[in-house]
């Protein structure tokens, strides 16, 4: 028989799903599993790139270095406000946007706040400027990067359609769906100096 | 009728609101009604109550209220963009109607049809836009073609 993985739902505002707990053990993994230790995944054409991979060894007390100047470097600019457009990718109402300033963003459900109330936008994944990216993991921090949004408009979808049909059955549905919407419009991303 | 035979837009603001100053869309408000009908008790209660409280929450919308002899109460929105909204009032409570003039307040005048794509960006790619040359370095030398040995 096929097993399921079941979606298991906390009742209150967060919904989680409880994944299977080793990732090898789920069904579309079974090719995993090689008596032969080694690779995970069988080689195909398409495992590696064309191109041959370039490994220069570097010893860890340069590597160690290398990566304290980059991000002295990357602390420099920030602390000298020295970048130009920012985008960040942001997580709101269930979905990841790419987001810059001055762009609008279309959400399917109902805010709890009027219209043209500015709002932060906290749940941010990356940052990136043209010269260097903050990748957070998962998360960046509140007093790191803030996003600013103000709400512009909710209206109310356009109506669609929805039917059911069973041919030969003499069973159809029909009814209009109109779903709430917001409109927001991001104004600004700030980067603070203050990076750990 | 499917989204192919219906008209679609793609996500717009009206002249870049929100960029500076938010501003309301909503130019005029006008509620008509008839004086004596009772499918309109419902907007005559809203008129004795919540029309000046509604009309000093948004200073930038103009109401008008004209009782006429009409069978049917009707709200005429109109926007900063020019578009014309109808509504119908007909049997329904104060806090309905005043349900309906708060959602005709938060819309902007944009046609209500299928909407392309939930975002819209004026600069789409900061770092530069992938090709498929981006981080990949040069393989091979000078590329010569096959034949060069055989002669």
């Amino acid at each position: 028989m096929v097993s399921r993985i079941k979606k298991h739902r906390v009742p209150g505002k967060q919904k989680r799903v409880i994944l299977p707990l080793h990732p090898l053990l789920s069904l579309c993994a079974a090719r995993t599993q090689s008596s032969v230790s080694g690779d995970l995944l069988p080689r195909t054409s398409l495992s590696s790139p064309p191109w041959s991979e370039q490994t220069s060894f570097v010893s860890a007390e340069e590597e160690r270095s290398r990566h304290a100047a980059v991000v002295s470097t990357v602390n420099d600019r920030i602390e000298r406000q020295d970048f130009g457009r920012l985008f960040a990718v942001v997580h709101f109402a269930a979905r990841q946007w790419k987001v810059t300033n001055e762009d609008l963003i279309l959400v399917e459900n109902h805010i709890e706040a009027e219209c043209g109330d500015r709002i932060y936008l906290e749940k941010v994944l990356l940052v990136g400027a043209e010269d260097f990216t903050l990748v957070g993991r998962p998360l960046l921090g509140k007093e790191l990067v803030r996003v600013k949004a103000t709400v512009i408009e909710k209206t109310e979808s356009c109506p669609k359609m929805h039917m059911v049909f069973w041919k030969r059955h003499r069973f159809q549905k029909k009814r209009t769906i109109v779903q709430p919407q917001t409109v927001l419009r991001i104004n600004s991303i700030e980067l603070h100096p203050r990076l750990s | 009728m499917t989204s192919r035979g219906t008209p679609s837009r793609f996500l717009k603001s009206v002249l870049q609101n929100g960029v500076g100053r938010y501003v309301c869309q909503l130019k005029r408000v006008s509620i008509m009604f008839s004086k004596k009908s009772p499918s309109a008790l419902g907007v005559r209660d809203f008129i004795e109550e919540g029309v000046v409280d509604y009309a000093k929450k948004n200073p930038g919308t103009v109401v008008y209220v004209s009782p006429q002899l009409c069978n049917i109460p009707k709200v005429v929105a109109e926007y900063l963009n020019g578009n014309t909204k109808e509504e119908l009032l007909t049997n329904k409570t104060s806090q309905q109607v005043l349900e309906v003039l708060t959602k005709l307040t938060d819309q902007s005048g944009q046609d209500i049809i299928r909407i392309r794509k939930p975002y819209h960006t004026d600069s789409p790619s900061i770092q530069g836009q992938w090709h498929p040359f981006t981080h990949r370095p040069p393989s091979v030398g000078l590329i010569r073609p096959q034949n060069q040995r055989v002669e």
